[in-house]
């Protein structure tokens, strides 16, 4: 099972966007996939159209296997999952350990309920703090996605600098341009820039802006289900094989 | 109990459905297919008996059961026998059954489609429907089969409960069967015939007679259509049976009646043994070519294509017996005698009470089944043993047409030896029957030679035929002890040769 997660320390960036549209793209290649929504403000589970669970507000929420299985709710996608948006995440890191753990109470639990996960998909909140801590040392790729600006420049220099502070392989970061609009001479420099300062970082695929993206919240679906033949859901589709997940 | 995933409707209920959703859902119909659909079971209906349902639809085979485990896959519109089914999950499941029972559809018609979203308030799916209507000239049906979606249990539940609220629903698969099929039973080859202890023996051999007869006609259809091969089989069973009550139960007819309905039975037999012959050795095919060296399988192939060839000539023919009207007119003529009110003429026997004449048969048979059997050695000349086989028969015959008069403990022990020598004995005699019919393909016809391939080929089975009769032969004895043994000595005492009161 592979433990991929979607980050970024600055809000606004695609980064739902981008876990929505991975999962879904992972999901129609055949595997099961668990897309877990833990930004607080449950903008996956939105997309889902799947209802926050009161349930989900317990403190001690990932000690509790059974409760964490009946919490995941099928998508109207085959074979994608959603762990719908949960305020405390105490115990995450538990539950990191223990999903990998294919003898533990929690697999089982999962796999009881009918689905055993090839990938688990992470939508993590914007913030640096002990979760994403956690989430960098359990996930076997973080995939971060940075719009080409001067801000997001800088938010990036940061990640890097501080899973170079707290000895994490930096190689885990995949790194993709999002919302990039070519026609601005801007956006074009920076991407130049930094590709040339994280030359193995960056992907080559790159996501435009663009009104599908957009359209996401008011489609409630993924890009690839209500637009197949646009530009963005040709992006995700190379970000997603260029992932090779 | 399983939860309920599928539920049968009666008649076409399928507008009904989509138009009561629980309160808060909404129904969707996402697609909509029509296309043929034809329920399928082997003629005895195993499939049925053990819980499942075998449906295809158009060019999908679904087979589905209560338990977990229902499967799919593509199929042909005929499905002939479970081996001859493309290789997929659906085959992989019905390896239980029969390889010798085709699956023949049970009844046929449209079939429509509809697949269904249930959608929440947030148009979110919380569950998945199939509504299947289907229309058939014998009943009419809608079956809905849930999909429940993981964490979205309680939707499930709600409309499970709305389903069974209509008038004619049932949960289950199994609530298929009546409504397509009202009043089929499954058929079965040997059904018992109730006997009371005082009945006349003329009334028992009379209801034996009528039985087999109803099961023999219930037959007649898949030979014509050539479903498979045991229709013909239990056609043939089912008249041997008949005339063995006419041979065994000596004396409960008028001596004319007998006569008359014996040679009635045995024209009914006649036309029908060829192509059982020739299906015995083409499903034996790979039996026969293990039994010879590889560098004679082109000869057994011509063999068989010459078999195959007759087979289906004789096959031609059999149809054209039982299509003609003058089969129909010999059946409704015995049919006719069998209902009639005041019965078959009784003979001298006739009025005995079933449970003694039954004791008298079985004793006396037994006991040549014993004088006979003892006396056989390495010398004992081969028509000894077909008399023995023969005597065998008649005494499992006996046991089994007056066996709902006896304990089933006690006799499941008896039969179970008698059986073990009746195997021995079959095996010796289809050995030897086989070689004098092998024989016959040496034999020049029309003036044409016989081609030398075959020859080689039916002389090196008659070779191992041969080997096979002297190994069986030398079988027997040991067979006859396990059935000649003290114990089972008693229980025929004890059944069959007691004074009235003290039998069990």
């Amino acid at each position: 099972m592979q433990v991929i997660a979607c980050y970024s320390n600055k809000g606004g960036v695609g980064k739902t966007a981008t876990s929505v549209n991975l999962a879904h793209a992972i999901a129609r290649s055949g595997r099961q996939v668990l897309l877990c929504d833990l930004d607080p403000q449950g903008a996956s589970t939105y997309y889902f159209r799947v209802k926050p669970s009161k349930k989900l507000s317990e403190t001690k929420f990932f000690e509790d296997v059974d409760r964490f299985a009946d919490a995941i709710r099928a998508s109207d996608f085959e074979g994608l999952d959603i762990l719908p948006a949960n305020r405390s995440f105490r115990d995450f890191d538990r539950f990191l350990s223990r999903i990998r753990n294919k003898r533990s109470r929690l697999t089982r639990a999962l796999a009881a309920g009918g689905a055993e996960y090839d990938v688990v998909v992470l939508d993590c909140p914007p913030n640096f703090s002990l979760l994403s801590e956690n989430v960098f040392r359990a996930a076997d790729r973080i995939v971060v996605p940075v719009p080409p600006s001067t801000l997001s420049e800088r938010t990036f220099e940061q990640l890097v600098a501080f899973f170079k502070d707290q000895r994490l392989p930096r190689q885990k970061i995949s790194a993709f341009f999002s919302m990039v609009e070519r026609r601005k001479t801007l956006h074009r420099e920076t991407m130049e820039r930094m590709r040339a300062t994280h030359p193995k970082r960056f992907l080559e695929a790159a996501i435009p802006y663009s009104a599908d993206v957009e359209r996401m919240g008011l489609r409630r679906a993924p890009v690839a289900e209500f637009a197949p033949r646009s530009a963005a859901a040709s992006a995700y589709a190379a970000l997603y094989r260029e992932l090779g997940l | 109990m399983p939860e309920p995933r599928m539920i049968v409707i009666a008649g076409k209920a399928a507008q009904m459905v989509l138009a009561a959703p629980p309160e808060g859902l909404r129904f969707v119909i996402t697609a909509t297919d029509r296309s043929d659909f034809a329920l399928h079971d082997c003629f005895d209906q195993p499939l049925r008996r053990s819980g499942r349902v075998l449906l295809r639809i158009g060019y999908c085979l679904d087979l589905l059961s209560d338990d977990p485990g229902s499967v799919r896959q593509k199929v042909n519109r005929k499905l002939g026998l479970p081996a001859e089914l493309p290789a997929g999950p659906v085959r992989d499941a019905l390896t239980d059954l029969s390889s010798l029972r085709a699956l023949m559809a049970h009844c046929a018609g449209q079939s429509e489609t509809l697949l269904v979203a249930v959608l929440d308030d947030m148009e979110k799916t919380c569950l998945r429907m199939q509504i299947v209507t289907l229309v058939a000239g014998t009943g009419t049906a809608t079956l809905v089969l849930t999909q429940p979606m993981r964490g979205y249990r309680k939707v499930h539940d709600r409309v499970i409960e709305t389903l069974l609220g209509f008038e004619g629903a049932t949960k289950g698969i199994m609530g298929l069967w009546p409504l397509l099929l009202p009043e089929v039973e499954p058929y079965q080859s040997k059904p018992e015939v109730p006997i009371t202890p005082e009945e006349p023996a003329s009334l028992v051999a009379t209801d034996l007679i009528r039985s087999a007869l109803s099961v023999a006609r219930q037959n007649e259809a898949g030979i014509i259509d050539d479903i498979d091969t045991e229709f013909l089989h239990d056609y043939r069973v089912c008249l041997r049976r008949i005339r063995s009550v006419l041979s065994l139960f000596r004396d409960v007819f008028a001596p004319e009646t007998t006569a008359e309905l014996k040679d009635a039975f045995s024209a009914l037999m006649e036309p029908t043994g060829r192509v059982r012959d020739l299906d015995v050795y083409l499903l034996g095919k790979p039996v026969f070519f293990d039994r010879v060296p590889v560098s004679l399988h082109p000869g057994l192939e011509l063999l068989f294509a010459r078999m195959q060839t007759e087979r289906d000539l004789a096959q031609r023919k059999l149809v054209k017996h039982l299509r003609g009207a003058n089969y129909a007119a010999r059946i409704a003529a015995l049919e006719t005698r069998l209902n009639a009110a005041d019965g078959l003429p009784p003979g001298s026997q006739g009025d005995q009470q079933a449970l003694d004449y039954a004791c008298v048969l079985i004793w006396a048979r037994y006991h040549k089944v014993c004088k006979l059997a003892r006396r056989i050695d390495d010398a004992t000349p081969d028509e000894d043993v077909h008399r023995l086989r023969i005597h065998c028969k008649k005494l499992r015959y006996l046991m089994e047409f007056f066996g709902p008069l006896f304990l089933a403990k006690k006799f499941r022990k008896i039969l179970k030896p008698l059986k073990v020598l009746q195997d021995n004995l079959g095996l010796f005699n289809d050995c030897s029957v086989q070689q004098e019919e092998l024989g016959e393909y040496l034999e020049q016809r029309n003036g044409t030679p016989v081609d030398v391939e075959l020859a080689a080929a039916v002389g090196a089975l008659l070779a191992t035929l041969s080997r096979l009769q002297a190994a069986e032969r030398a079988r027997i004895v040991t067979s006859f002890q396990a059935f000649d043994s003290s114990r089972i000595r008693s229980i025929f005492e004890d059944l069959f040769h007691q004074p009235a009161e003290g039998r069990q």
